[in-house]
């Protein structure tokens, strides 16, 4: 049974920024029910965002003066803030995750020492090298001025953000909270997680939604896109760096015993790091029964990023409306009922669990 | 919702590791900022910050920061005697920003020299915030739900006031929070860069102040239920009554002219703790020493706490700001002024600002009636956190 004392929380914005689809939750809703390509693009595995499609969301003085990850989460936070309608001088919290931060400034402010000295460093960029660069900027852009978090950690970023967020409307301290990841590729950075043996697609963009109250979002009218059913972050057994042996998770348990019903279907990180995926199955099979669900995911087509996990939240929040849950390139689409799970789970033992239903749906 | 209070504390500060040698210098008044020997200060203004003098032996696969980050979380976990059925199920929330950067910034130079250092994996591994959480949580076996905030200057403190949701909301019972930075290059370049360093040991709250001095340490505390502490015997050093986390949403390193972001944390704190403005005595301020931060904190003061009506003074005077870590280690400095009923002062204050309408303890610790006191964090991109302590 679902905890009474917690408040229902819902999503009423969706802002999606990637190189596959640019919008709000129609645009997602179109990108996800026609079949898509899988996307492999360069020399090494990644997907880039078309820079002409950045500026379009963008106006002239941002574009200048702003980062490009900093552009990315502004054009997404505002993509979500505007399709949900809700008024962020009400308050309005932001919650981003993030696996990387601004590390393209951070390499070009060091380039502009060991150039130049001292006289090659820029006070401008300099405020770009702490990773919540991203956070203060959009919460200038859309006048966020509630709790505002930046959270880092490998792969599940956009999960932990949007389960923070949904903890603090469902605790009542906050009403409405904008819960985003956001990740950039910088080539540099690729060659040293190439270094380290990092693995699969990688990829760049932000998605943000916008996680309201449900009494404060039915008040004021707002259409309701999906529930946070139910939402837990824990660690399991690892090195730093490490795949864990043990797949006992309480977090699995947390969200599904909060939301009330056993997921029928997932969104999975499956991040294509071999050691990592197959980890995951292990603590998937142990908390839901040896026979998943229908699983998804959007890693092919996307490519693994911060904005990702918030991708599928979105993602499963579609799902739960329409009763399709995509397919991997070239596969069917499998029609689903009831409520899924957004599952991720990251080396190093990060590990977060989001149950999304649709709106009216009850458990 | 379940009251939260404080069970263990462990500190690596600029005085030395631990806790005592930590309070040992606030209540002297002692400064630790002297000319730095971790980063080559040649080309530049400012030479100085406050390093910390000695930590646990060097490791190659450990950054500084994960040893100033372990050894401060050890002593935290040993004070408060939690077992490993405890720890099993603690919270692990770790304010950070630089994560290993120093050891990344030795790489990234030998790159740039066109060679490849040895160690450079372990280097790159340990480079961003995560890190400090993934090495705290791998070896001190905390398997309860973990996250790392950077919330710039105010890092440290966002991790208590997270760790305290998570109990007070029945998430679990017990939390190891603290923040942790370490020198680094790109710290010391960018606030030369931006012009907000003193070539002197930082002056918080003096009318000739000239900016801050940077520093580096660890400060982590143990949180719990406070029915949980009482279960198993623990005497808890303070009780986190409240906490306030605002943004300015106004600029990405100045804060709003008027400290509103920054009032509306303290007047969050008051309200979660249910308690009156005229209950707090003390105030353990942000205090950078920056001309404008100083007078814009102290306005924001006056506002909530009213002009002059409480003590105030600046920890930064003596240890520097250390940056992630600076939030939990002004948290302890304000938990050990309830448990010591004396205000640590704020070292270098010897013309005091007459536009800052407070009493700011200079050069000498003072002994006070502590009941409650707050601790205020502001970090870049208007980050407000105020943590609200009340005595243990």
């Amino acid at each position: 049974m679902a905890d009474p004392a917690r408040r229902e929380v819902v999503i009423t914005g969706a802002g999606v920024v990637n190189a596959a689809v640019v919008g709000d939750s129609s645009a997602l809703g179109a990108w996800l029910s026609r079949p898509r390509a899988a996307a492999r693009s360069g020399a090494r595995p990644a997907v880039r965002l078309p820079e002409a499609t950045l500026a379009g969301l963008i106006d002239p003085g941002e574009g200048r003066r702003l980062s490009r990850v900093c552009q990315l989460g502004i054009a997404a936070a505002r993509l979500a803030v505007t399709e949900s309608g809700v008024d962020p001088a009400r308050g309005l919290g932001l919650v981003v995750g993030t696996e990387l931060g601004d590390f393209t400034s951070t390499i070009a402010f060091a380039d502009g020492y060991l150039a130049r000295g001292a006289g090659g460093l820029s006070p401008l960029l300099f405020p770009n090298t702490v990773m919540n660069t991203m956070v203060a900027t959009s919460a200038i852009a859309v006048g966020a001025r509630e709790l505002a978090l930046t959270l880092n950690v490998p792969t599940v970023a956009g999960e932990l953000a949007v389960a923070r967020a949904a903890a603090a409307i469902a605790s009542g301290r906050a009403d409405a909270v904008l819960a985003g990841g956001v990740d950039e590729l910088d080539p540099l950075v690729t060659e040293m997680l190439e270094a380290l043996g990092d693995e699969g697609l990688r990829g760049e963009g932000a998605t943000f939604l916008v996680l309201e109250a449900a009494a404060s979002a039915r008040a004021r009218g707002a259409a309701i896109l999906g529930r946070i059913a139910g939402a837990a972050w824990r660690s399991l057994p690892a090195r730093p760096w490490g795949v864990g042996r043990r797949a006992t998770s309480t977090a699995i348990a947390a969200a599904v015993t909060r939301a009330g019903e056993t997921p029928g279907w997932l969104y999975v990180s499956a991040s294509g790091d071999t050691a990592r995926d197959a980890w995951e199955v292990r603590v998937l099979s142990a908390a839901l029964g040896g026979d998943l669900p229908r699983t998804a995911s959007l890693v092919p087509f996307v490519g693994h990023h911060a904005g990702l996990g918030v991708l599928h939240v979105a993602a499963a929040a579609w799902t739960s409306r329409s009763g399709v849950l995509v397919a991997g390139e070239g596969g069917t689409p499998a029609r689903v009922a009831g409520g899924g799970l957004v599952h991720g789970l990251a080396r190093g033992g990060g590990h977060v669990a989001v149950c999304v239903s649709a709106a009216n749906h009850s458990s | 919702m379940r009251r939260v209070v404080v069970t263990g504390l462990g500190v690596v500060s600029p005085f030395g590791p631990g806790v005592k040698a930590y309070w040992a210098g606030l209540a002297a008044g002692s400064c630790a900022i002297r000319p730095l020997t971790l980063i080559d200060t040649g080309s530049f203004r400012c030479r100085i910050g406050a390093e910390v003098p000695e930590i646990p032996p060097r490791s190659p696969r450990r950054s500084r920061a994960d040893r100033l980050a372990l050894a401060a979380a050890a002593e935290a976990l040993d004070d408060a005697g939690l077992g490993p059925a405890e720890r099993r199920g603690a919270a692990l929330v770790v304010g950070a920003v630089g994560g290993g950067m120093m050891e990344a910034e030795g790489w990234y130079w030998a790159r740039a020299r066109g060679e490849r250092p040895p160690g450079w994996a372990a280097a790159l591994r340990a480079i961003l915030p995560t890190a400090h959480a993934e090495a705290l949580g791998h070896r001190l076996r905390l398997g309860g739900p973990r996250h790392t905030v950077v919330t710039a200057c105010s890092s440290g403190a966002v991790a208590l006031a997270e760790a305290a949701e998570l109990i007070a909301d029945g998430v679990v019972d017990v939390a190891l929070a603290g923040g942790v930075d370490a020198m680094t290059r790109l710290c010391f370049m960018g606030f030369n860069a931006l012009k907000l360093l003193d070539p002197q040991p930082c002056r918080p709250f003096d009318r000739d102040r000239h900016g801050m001095s940077i520093g580096e340490g660890a400060a982590f505390v143990v949180l719990e239920s406070a029915e949980h502490a009482r279960a198993r015997g623990a005497a808890p050093h303070a009780e986190l009554a409240g906490h306030g986390m605002t943004t300015d949403a106004y600029h990405v390193t100045a804060p709003h002219p008027e400290g509103e972001g920054m009032a509306r944390a303290m007047t969050a704190a008051l309200a979660a703790a249910r308690v009156s403005p005229a209950t707090v005595a003390y105030v353990n301020a942000h205090g950078t020493a920056t001309p404008q931060n100083d007078r814009i904190e102290a306005r924001a003061i006056a506002r909530v706490f009213g002009e002059g009506r409480v003590l105030v003074s600046s920890s930064k005077s003596m240890i520097g700001h250390t940056m992630a870590a600076a939030g939990s280690l002004e948290a302890v400095a304000t938990i050990l002024a309830l448990a010591h009923q004396t205000v640590p002062p704020t070292a270098n204050l010897t013309t005091p600002d007459p536009e800052v309408g407070f009493d700011c303890v200079p050069i000498a610790a003072r002994e006070a009636a502590l009941e409650y006191a707050v601790s205020n964090s502001f970090g870049f991109g208007g980050q407000n956190v105020t943590l609200l302590f009340h005595r243990g």
